[in-house]
């Protein structure tokens, strides 16, 4: 190739190369908008449409939880550029140093994103600020949800809400910093349903014209969907009224419509009032409730066991049937108790020998000494080990030593031993003996107060239940998921059932343990229960239902330290049967019983005062509902 | 005979100096745009870079000043000179890099950062013209070719040692002169064209590049095999790419460490984090190992750089935003504008109207280099002209092409353009050097005959 015509493919190749360039220019610059939008998009603020969280209503439609707008103020650090600080932060009532420290710390977050300045803005300063937020093009206000609540108690029912974490903002894309979202009860089991679907709105700033448009004719915006209303099972009359038996006690009611699996109430005491754990006093009032050594956050209901004490009688004698060592016939002497060698379970006078009807009527120690024996010691069985693991299955078919499933988080499966428990405290060979204390619902047993009034609905409904919830409706469509239509089977057939609740039926009256709480008309059937508590007083337990037919309600209620079961729990039962079966709510036939359950202290003066709702919580300016 | 020295002066080439003076206060002005915020704006403002800009600037009028009143035989005489002290600076950096366990590309001078890399373009041009510039000494023999190559490669694989990868790969850019020395293109298009698939091999599938250069030579050979020997030279072209592609992806898998592997993925605008677990699932004959992986393997997004230039110049559409009026500048949202991305800044204030003329300017400038070039009439001037057209035209190639995201990542200035002393300096000299020897062409036509 001539030297001279090499110049010339020099200059090709220059040509060539610009030609690429050029027409690549014109590919960025003319015909992909896509990158022009980009750089647009920079000259505005994409502000997220919370949107309105599902609210919750109680099983007759009244109102429980629902939303209030809080206003947050949001900067993009990056686009913070001469901007008159001194007005902002006069708005805002903070000095610049504050200001400053604020922004340097969204900065080093994420200085392109948009990160949140000031939390929950109060109305005064929400107001003057949006006169000037225009000229702060690198600011703007986001409306976001808090919850208020309309009930002062059923906290642990109904849960509260927190700031999500760090940790969990990795995992999960849809939260933002500073979101908050259900961290506990009912408002963290059903977050799915009711946080719904953010929207978006990007809109250009204009500093000049104090204008915000929307970007791109709206065309990268979209609407928020809103969270699905809940319809809780609770009745929230019943629900109060638990809470006003249970004031200055420790312990929990939790009661169940049988025939759904509904739950109508659930009384945690301690209680707080979830209105505490709203907006700004959020976190200082949940430090306060969190170092309380009464413990007002823990949900006793479901994560307490206790040993059910006597109330477990009721299901010796059903797996006692059922196993075929047990007829309702069989009777059983008492003389003071169960003696056997240097063995004594003590009992109290009564008439002897009874048959298994009386011997719940009378709560007789000795006959279920007797009938659990003869379960374990059932020939049919190669060893007690044996008997007793068929034992366990029993229980577990009752919803005991399993965890119930309920659609609340953080749920105790109670206590059930394993065989390998005992032979690790007895040896190999241990003997039906060993766990005599079992027979009568003390010792190395424990129920959760969910899982005693579940043993109750299983009677209640001769053999069956189901999985307890508290939400009987989602959403408009008013869905009840699938997991809470399946009928779970106690391994009891239903003809043995007869003789328990003929038992049962009579504790209430007049002769039964808890003769005088009955309420006239109504056949409650009920079995008390005292569990031993080497700690102090005995725990007062009770479980019933109502009425003996087509049962309405069941029930369990623990008082701590409130002696036997007929002393506190079995009033306090009782009364709420009546309450709930009764179509006057206001009157009771029990006027004596209820002053002494309302008037009764068993916790003493408390020197730690409550958290108290925010004084300042206005009423809501917007109530962001969703549809009704 | 070089006594006619205000005849000199009129005889530089004034239209390369207007040129030379437009980019340098554009780029100037793009610099203050990408750079200036709004408590900086006062165009002397030493405290920031685009400040400092304007010093070099003032600094290089006077570079320029000293070349042309120098004895344009300085550059023949001097030749060797600069390129061995070059070489002495890179070899003190190598050694106080290993010392210090840290590679260093440069010597503080106060607060000045001199790169010599920078100086050794300068340096390899004077010597490279100097040697064929020799009476009797043509790009032919293998002692020349060995000589040449040396020259070369010698500054090239310093300055790799410094970790500098984008100035080491500038000395490609000689082998443009030697092509026109006499070096054979079929060489310069086979090196292309093995760039390319090193390149295809790090990021595709070895096994299927293979398979598609399969296709490809038997589709040629289909079409024209009534050539004679057709057969063989696809079966040669087939068989050596298929061994060089399986030897780089041995050597990238197999051989280098993590930190090395990675080095490579920056350059090639990969995202890391990505890579690794894409690449060993691949169906391929080298398997990386997934868990080889360099603990320490940032999970940044390398493409950012890319993404943002995309968007600035984007952003521009026809006409920009104007000067100073960039938000993507403004905003400071493109790493390293104001040097190896100040394209960006051209792209959204200028439009494409602004970008496209500049690209034509630039290419104009860059045709007049090698046209000034070609006329010369002793070898060393021309052999100098071409190194100078040649390393300006591979900077502004690699640097806009990697703006426009259809090059690689190779960080490397704008020159004239991008901030930064040393590089305005060297390209100065290197032009202004150039210049003085095509002002001083008249006189020197006796001393070659
Ligand atoms: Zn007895």
């Amino acid at each position: 190739m001539e030297k001279s015509s090499k110049l010339l493919v020099f200059f090709i190749v220059l040509t060539v190369i610009g030609v690429i360039f050029i027409t690549r220019l014109f590919f960025l610059q003319i015909v992909d908008t896509s990158n022009y939008y980009k750089a647009l998009a920079y000259g505005s603020n994409e502000i997220t449409i919370y949107p309105a969280r599902g609210t919750i209503v109680d099983r007759y439609g009244k109102l429980l939880v629902y939303n209030d707008a809080v206003y947050d103020l949001m900067a993009v650090p990056q686009k913070i550029k001469n901007i008159d600080k001194l007005r902002l932060c006069n708005v805002l009532q903070i000095d610049t140093n504050e200001f400053n420290q604020r922004i340097k710390k969204a900065s080093k977050y994420n200085t392109r994103e948009a990160s949140i300045i000031y939390k929950s803005l109060p109305f005064n300063i929400y107001s003057q600020l949006q006169e000037i937020i225009y000229e702060y093009p690198a600011f703007f206000i986001e409306t976001k949800i808090d919850r208020r609540y309309n009930i002062n108690g059923a906290a642990h029912l109904l849960g509260y809400m927190g700031e999500v974490s760090e940790k969990q903002l990795q995992v999960e894309k849809y939260y933002k910093p500073g979101d908050i979202k259900g961290v506990s009860g009912m408002e963290k089991s059903y977050e799915l349903y009711l946080r719904g679907i953010k929207g978006k709105k990007i809109v250009l700033v204009d500093k000049f014209s104090k204008q915000q448009g929307s970007f791109a004719g709206g065309k990268f915006d979209s609407l928020p969907t809103a969270g699905q209303n809940l319809i809780a099972s609770i009745d929230l009359n019943l629900q109060e009224y638990g809470e006003q038996l249970m004031k200055n006690k420790f312990g929990s009611i939790v009661a169940i419509e049988p025939a759904t699996g509904e739950v109508l109430a659930i009384v945690n005491s301690p209680n707080y009032d979830p209105n505490v754990l709203v907006g700004q006093s959020r976190n200082r009032n949940f430090s306060a409730l969190l170092l309380d050594p009464r413990k007002p956050l823990f949900n006793r209901a479901l994560k307490a066991p206790y040993p059910p004490g006597s109330t477990f009688k009721t299901v010796q004698a059903l797996i006692g049937l059922q196993e075929g060592v047990l007829t309702p016939d069989t009777k059983y002497p008492c003389h003071g108790g169960y003696h056997m060698g240097s063995l004594t379970v003590g009992c109290h006078p009564h008439a002897s020998p009874l048959d298994l009807e009386h011997s719940i009527q009378q709560s007789c120690n000795a006959y279920y000494c007797f009938v659990y024996r003869s379960i374990l010691d059932n020939p049919a069985y190669n060893s007690v080990q044996d008997a007793y693991l068929k034992w366990t299955q029993y229980l577990n078919s009752f919803g005991i030593g399993i965890k119930t499933e309920i659609d609340l988080p953080e749920e105790s499966p109670g206590i059930v031993k394993k065989t390998q428990y005992f032979e690790r405290v007895f040896g190999k060979n241990w003997r039906s003996s060993n766990v005599i204390s079992l027979s009568i619902g003390q010792g190395e047993i424990g129920l959760t107060p969910l899982q005693m009034v579940n043993v109750a609905t299983v009677i209640a409904n001769r053999g069956y239940y189901y999985t307890p919830h508290v939400v009987k409706a989602i959403g408009d469509e008013k869905i009840l998921l699938e997991q809470y239509k399946i009928k779970h089977k106690a391994m009891i057939n239903i003809a043995y059932y007869d003789s328990v609740i003929a038992g049962m039926a009579r504790v209430c009256k007049p002769g039964g343990t808890a003769g005088r709480t009955g309420i006239e008309g109504i056949t409650i059937c009920a079995k008390t229960g005292t569990a031993q508590n080497p700690h102090g007083a005995h725990h007062s337990i009770f479980i019933a239902f109502a009425p003996r037919d087509n049962p309405k309600i069941a029930i369990a209620v623990v008082v701590e330290n409130g002696g036997y079961g007929a002393e506190y729990a079995g009033p306090i039962a009782n009364l709420m049967i009546e309450r709930y079966l009764a179509t006057d709510k206001t009157i009771t036939s029990r006027k004596d019983m209820l002053d002494r359950m309302l008037n009764s202290n068993l916790v003493g003066s408390s020197v730690y005062d409550a958290p108290k709702p925010d004084s300042t919580l206005r009423k809501p300016l917007l109530p962001l509902t969703a549809k009704p | 005979m070089n006594y006619n020295r205000p005849e000199e002066t009129i005889r530089i080439d004034w239209l390369t100096v207007i040129i030379y003076i437009l980019i340098v206060s554009f780029g100037a002005m793009n610099i203050y745009s990408a750079n200036s915020t709004i408590d900086h704006t006062f165009v002397f403002d030493l405290s920031m870079e685009y400040g400092k800009q304007f010093l070099w600037i003032g600094v290089t009028a006077i570079i320029v000043f000293l070349i042309l009143i120098v004895d344009p035989k300085f550059f023949n005489f001097s030749g060797y000179g600069i390129y061995v002290i070059v070489i002495v600076m890179l070899l003190v950096l190598l050694g106080t890099g290993v010392i210090n366990k840290g590679a260093q590309a440069w010597f503080k001078i106060g607060s000045f950062k001199l790169q010599p890399s920078e100086f050794a373009k300068y340096a390899t041009s004077l010597a490279l013209a100097k040697f064929l510039g020799t009476f009797d000494v043509k790009f032919a023999g293998k002692k020349n070719i060995a000589i040449c190559f040396g020259i070369i490669l010698l500054p090239m694989a310093l300055t790799l040692a410094q970790n500098d990868t984008g100035s080491a790969l500038v000395f490609v850019s000689f082998f443009l002169v030697l092509y026109r020395e006499g070096f054979s293109g079929w060489y310069l298009v086979i090196g292309l064209y093995l760039a390319t698939l090193f390149v295809f091999t790090i990021l595709f599938p070895s096994l299927y590049l293979i398979l598609v250069i399969l296709i490809i030579c038997a589709t040629v050979f289909y079409f024209f095999k009534k050539y004679n020997q057709m057969l063989w030279l696809t079966l040669i072209v087939f068989f050596s790419s298929a061994i060089f592609i399986l030897s780089v992806d041995f050597i990238f898998a197999k051989l280098l460490q993590p930190h090395q592997q990675q080095r490579i993925l920056v350059t090639l605008n990969q995202d890391v984090a990505e890579y690794y677990p894409r690449k060993a699932k691949e169906f391929s004959l080298f398997k990386i190992d997934a868990n080889r992986k360099d603990k320490k393997a940032s999970k940044r997004d390398y493409s950012y750089n890319v993404r943002q230039s995309k968007i600035s110049i984007g952003a521009g559409q026809w006409f920009g935003n104007g000067f100073n009026n960039g938000t993507q500048t403004k905003a400071q949202l493109v790493p390293e504008q104001h040097t190896d991305f100040i394209f960006c800044t051209v792209g959204e204030e200028y439009g494409f109207v602004g970008s496209t003329t500049f690209v034509l300017v630039y290419l104009f400038f860059i045709g007049r280099l090698y046209y000034m070039a070609e006329r010369q009439k002793n070898d060393f001037a021309r052999v100098y002209g071409y190194c100078t057209a040649s390393v300006i035209f591979f900077h502004f190639f690699v640097n806009v092409g990697m703006a426009l995201g259809v090059l690689p990542v190779i960080g490397i200035p704008l020159p004239f353009m991008s901030y930064g002393g040393s590089s305005l300096f060297s390209f100065s000299m290197m032009l202004f050097t150039f210049l003085k020897l095509d002002a001083n062409r008249v006189n020197e036509v006796s001393s070659v005959y």
